[in-house]
């Protein structure tokens, strides 16, 4: 008896924290689903198949790269060139299509991505430049590369065989869509159930003791923005694909937008810490908002201030975790 | 020795420097400062300048405003303390803004012409609001953006009620708040006409398709889509294609005469666009400034539409009368 009184005050306790630690695990969700209830309430076009879908599909490009940044910013790195990555393979993936054959573009837009990713990587390890500076650098080359390919002008690729990776659909899911299902699970496999993923949570959290433990650092954080290079490349084509026309400009605060998207999903801009899933989420809760905007064709002008609150709620639900 | 050699070569620099003044036939040396020197718009204005200076023996340089109007202020005083240029042509990122610092260009001897927009705190006056400023080669928005909710009325002459989507650029731009209230007036004089929504479009293909999608989730019935750029119409196209609608159902206008435009509207898959002349209005901004150069008088105000053989709004019956014509930028 004694010894239940004793344990008595131990239940509450564990409720209260786990309470805490559910607000913090889905706090993003947990706004999303207020979000959509509310926007159901308002709209009767929102919660129909085709808008959900829609939304997923506009995402999709901004949400390939939101996954791949999160293992970046997992290993203690930062990204801001994903960006111009994602403009200047899609540029070159308009200008190949035009001017050489349309899959040759598809193709070569990722392995640009990649290419330039890795170029990342070697740059911010081998002169051991904070990723944060190197990628800022590396952005401006990026992007000067997608203006002198362009001259500045937009390039129509007015193509079938271009345009199904943008518009194609399989039944009524977008094939962009099923490419984004796809990375994220690949994405959420290399992080929590690969030695690399184990190798990328120990960089950011420990990089030295990551070092003393035989991990080969420079090597993880190299792949980490080669992921995310082809991130971009891919998101680039899928985005070019779907307009039908290389813009040099395509991208530009798209960087912006996925770190808020996986910071929002609770990911430690520190490092060590984070989900891939979530980082989804978070650009899911960005597209919402879009959404609910132009579906209840609000004045815009409150758009930037509604975006901030949320996100502030969001962050707030979920700073505990953050805090180290 | 190394004394001697020291005065000769500051007899020699002094003698330069006194006799630069006096040669006449250096050329006058023009500063473009481009709102952004990677947009293809600029680009155009730019190309016209480049072609009227090669005219008139003048040097011209651009310089990057890179859609930062901080970043352009600080190129004006940078360019004014080098005092390397006679002239500069502006295309203004932030219309009131810049105003101090063309003031002070203009203070300090430099002539000074705008472009695309007027340089002041009122968008609608074409005349110098900047003491000082030579000549502005611009229309008044407002009136671009009433010649199109014209023609999309019209259009909607017969039909009740005529459903409108307008995309706009970005209503936090003035110029684009302008044309948007336009818009709201001229419609709004027919009873028939429902503006049922409005997205903002940012100069972007996809995220026009992105608005545009949204949108018609909400208002699936639309008989006509207003923009004031010809960027939006390429994304608002492929949503409305998606959705079901048969290319050329809707009327659709945009704003720019690009050539990807020219070519949808021979297509019938875009209805019509207001007349832009980027060349031409680059090039008649550097004769304003090589005028003034030489001691004659400028316009103060040119007006873009003078300068094209274009009518102000083109349609698709204006382009098949005139099977050669092609843009003056590409898009």
């Amino acid at each position: 008896m004694a010894e239940l009184q004793a344990a008595a005050p131990a239940t509450p306790r564990r409720s209260k924290f786990a309470l805490g630690d559910f607000l913090r695990e889905y706090g993003v969700l947990i706004i999303i689903v207020i979000l959509m209830i509310g926007l159901t309430f308002l709209s009767p076009s929102f919660l129909t198949s085709r808008n959900l879908l829609n939304i997923l599909n506009q995402s999709a490009p901004l949400a390939l790269i939101a996954a791949a940044l999160t293992l970046v910013i997992i290993s203690g790195g930062f990204d801001l060139s994903t960006g111009a990555i994602f403009g200047v393979a899609s540029v070159s993936a308009a200008w190949l299509a035009v001017n050489v054959d349309p899959t040759l573009g598809m193709i070569a837009g990722p392995l640009l991505g990649l290419l330039l990713g890795l170029v990342n990587g070697l740059i911010i390890t081998g002169f051991n430049v904070h990723s944060f500076l190197a990628t800022l650098a590396s952005s401006m080359v990026y992007r000067g590369i997608a203006v002198l390919i362009t001259g500045g002008a937009l390039i129509p690729v007015r193509m079938e065989e271009f345009a199904w990776l943008g518009r194609g659909r399989v039944g009524m899911v977008n094939i962009a869509v099923l490419i984004l299902l796809v990375f994220t699970v690949a994405m959420m496999v290399l992080l929590n159930r690969t030695t690399f993923g184990r190798r990328v949570i120990a960089v950011g959290g420990n990089e030295e003791a990551a070092i003393l433990s035989g991990v080969r650092t420079k090597l993880v954080r190299i792949a980490c923005f080669g992921l995310t290079g082809f991130a971009a490349g891919l998101a680039g084509i899928i985005a070019v694909s779907r307009i039908s026309m290389g813009q040099p400009q395509a991208g530009v605060g798209m960087e912006l937008e996925a770190i808020a998207a996986v910071i929002l999903g609770g990911t430690s801009i520190y490092g060590g810490a984070g989900a891939v899933w979530r980082s989804i989420a978070g650009v899911l809760l960005l597209a919402l908002i879009g959404n609910g905007f132009n579906i209840l064709n609000v004045n815009p002008f409150f758009k930037d201030l509604t975006t901030g609150v949320i996100i502030v709620a969001a962050v707030a639900l979920s700073a505990g975790k953050k805090r180290r | 020795m190394k004394l001697r050699l020291a005065l000769l070569t500051s007899v020699a620099f002094a003698g330069v420097a006194t006799t630069a003044p006096a040669m006449a036939q250096d050329p006058f040396r023009i500063a473009y400062l481009a709102s952004s020197s990677q947009n293809g718009y600029n680009q155009a204005i730019y190309a016209g300048i480049q072609e009227a200076a090669a005219a008139k023996g003048v040097e011209v340089e651009i310089f990057d405003g890179a859609f930062d109007s901080t970043k352009q202020f600080s190129q004006v005083e940078d360019v004014v303390a080098g005092g390397r240029f006679d002239a500069f042509i502006v295309t203004p990122n932030d219309t009131v803004g810049i105003a101090p610092a063309l003031e002070d260009a203009t203070a300090a001897g430099i002539t000074v012409v705008a472009t695309l927009f007027p340089v002041g705190p009122d968008l609608t006056n074409m005349e110098p609001q900047v003491p000082g400023l030579t000549t502005t080669v611009a229309a008044n928005p407002a009136v671009g953006a009433r010649a199109q909710a014209e023609a999309v009325a019209a259009y909607c002459a017969d039909k009740d009620p005529c459903r409108v989507a307008v995309i706009i650029g970005q209503l936090i731009y003035p110029f684009d708040n302008l044309r948007n209230e336009t818009f709201k007036e001229v419609l709004g004089q027919h009873p028939n006409i429902q503006i049922v929504a409005t997205g903002e479009g940012n100069y972007d293909p996809d995220a026009s398709l992105t608005a545009m999608q949204d949108i018609l989730q909400a208002n699936p019935e639309i008989d006509a889509v207003l923009s004031n750029a010809d960027q939006h119409l390429i994304g608002a196209e492929i949503a409305l294609s998606d959705f079901g609608y048969d290319p050329g159902s809707v009327y659709m206008i945009g704003g720019g005469l690009n050539q990807i435009t020219v070519d949808a509207i021979r297509a019938g898959t875009v209805a019509a666009t207001l007349t832009e002349v980027p060349h031409s209005m680059g090039k008649a901004a550097l004769e304003a400034a090589v005028t003034t150069l030489e001691g004659g008088t400028a316009p103060t105000w040119i007006d873009p539409f003078d300068l094209s053989v274009t009518p102000v709004i083109v349609t698709k019956e204006w382009l098949d009368a005139n099977p050669d014509f092609t843009a003056e930028w590409q898009g």
